[in-house]
């Protein structure tokens, strides 16, 4: 066990600054409730004259409190809107090991958290370019062939472009999904029609595959199995709802185009 | 022609677990690795499919050796597994079933909408229970290791 302390008031406020931005990073960028609770507990507990350590997640929210001396500390910080980022998750797993183990000054470790939510892997293009190849690759495993692979391709790239620039605006997850699984279908029917693409359903199945919610079905089951019922449900319904959003996008599309109207 | 076929499935597997890998910002030196769970993931399922016809136990062992891949490779490369369990579960999300339950739906087929709709959700599942198996499995297994030691 290590000896590092926390010397006054100011310290203690920093710490519990820095531990809420790592867990709010976690959360932000896809980490389970149960990582972002185990690191934050970590961080705080591994200096010696923290007390009583608690966290608390949801899928919207972190909460956190510790006492140092004779003084509690509690703070929370709402978060919003969660998009996937594994290296992210990566980084700050790492640098909160080094933190335990090592005697990093706290203002060090607010810098490192920032550098991290600033990093960036990946451009916009780099993802589109590989999204709609993974979507165009499900087509095949679907059993499409090679004209609704090329399709699926077209359709997804076009689709993820588009929903790049939705998200400047802020819109909720629910209309960003509806909005792109109606165009994801949108394309594919368009695609079948100038006779691109041959099966419809391969071609929309791979395109939607960027937005279907399984990774967070995944981990909402996984929180509701190990306990975090709370985060559980929340992520399961927000799951659910995205899931419901793009089945109405999709069902829109489809209804129109056995009605007659696109063709 | 089995085997290549085989082949061609996992092949089809990697390179969708490599696009999602991208997609959701993995770090650049667990791309490859995560790949290779995400191919073979898809390429049980894809044998136990054709062996015994269910979807659910095929989606539940590919998510099981995602989940045992991924609590390796998060050992050998020092990253935490969820880097590379979450490519690699991706090609066994029930996709289709959404779409084919929402295809019957719209054309009023509501018993079809109901079995694929409920074969959709227990695939979710066995995702899930495979991927939590999988973690307390190698958990026990470290556990015992250290005991023997």
């Amino acid at each position: 066990m290590n000896h590092f302390k926390i010397k006054d008031n100011d310290e203690a406020k920093k710490l519990m600054k820095l531990a809420l931005s790592a867990g709010e990073t976690l959360l932000k960028n896809g980490a389970e409730a149960y990582r972002v609770e185990d690191t934050m507990e970590r961080m705080c507990s591994s200096r010696e004259n923290i007390h009583n350590v608690n966290s608390f997640v949801t899928q919207t929210g972190v909460f956190l409190t510790f006492e140092h001396e004779d003084k509690t500390y509690v703070n929370f910080r709402r978060v919003r809107g969660t998009a996937m980022n594994l290296k992210r998750i990566h980084l700050v797993n790492q640098f909160s090991r080094d933190f335990v183990f090592k005697n990093i000054s706290i203002d060090e470790g607010l810098n490192i958290i920032q550098d991290i939510n600033n990093t960036k892997s990946f451009t916009r293009l780099d993802k589109a370019v590989f999204g709609a190849a993974a979507c165009a690759f499900f087509t095949l495993m679907f059993g499409g062939n090679l004209r609704d692979f090329i399709a699926s391709y077209l359709v997804s790239f076009l689709t993820v472009l588009l929903l790049n620039i939705t998200t400047e605006f802020k819109l909720t997850f629910f209309i960003e999904n509806f909005l792109g699984a109606f165009l994801a279908s949108l394309f594919s029917c368009i695609t079948v029609v100038i006779g691109l693409g041959a099966n419809l359903d391969k071609i929309i199945i791979g395109s939607i595959m960027h937005l279907v919610p399984g990774v967070p079905i995944t981990n909402a089951i996984r929180d509701l199995m190990s306990g975090d019922s709370l985060t559980g449900l929340s992520k399961g319904m927000e799951a659910i709802f995205s899931a419901v959003a793009i089945a109405f996008g999709v069902g829109i599309v489809l209804s129109l185009y056995m009605g007659g109207i696109i063709r | 022609m089995n085997f290549l076929d085989h082949a061609y499935q996992l092949i089809l597997g990697f390179f969708a677990a490599v696009g999602f890998a991208v997609y959701f910002s993995a770090p650049l030196e667990s791309i490859f690795a995560s790949g290779v769970a995400g191919g073979l993931a898809w390429l049980v399922y894809y044998v136990i499919l054709k062996m015994t016809g269910n979807k659910i136990i095929g989606t539940f062992l590919g998510a099981f050796l995602a989940g045992i891949l991924g609590e390796f490779l998060a050992i050998k490369l020092k990253k935490p597994a969820t880097v590379f369990i979450i490519p690699g579960i991706i090609a066994l999300v029930p996709g289709a079933g959404m779409y084919y339950t929402m295809f019957y739906l719209v054309q009023r087929e509501y018993l079809q909408a109901a079995i694929i709709g409920s074969e959709t959700l227990f695939m979710a599942s066995a995702i899930a229970i495979g991927v939590i198996v999988s973690t307390i499995f190698s958990r026990s297994l470290r556990h015992f290791r250290k005991m023997g030691n």
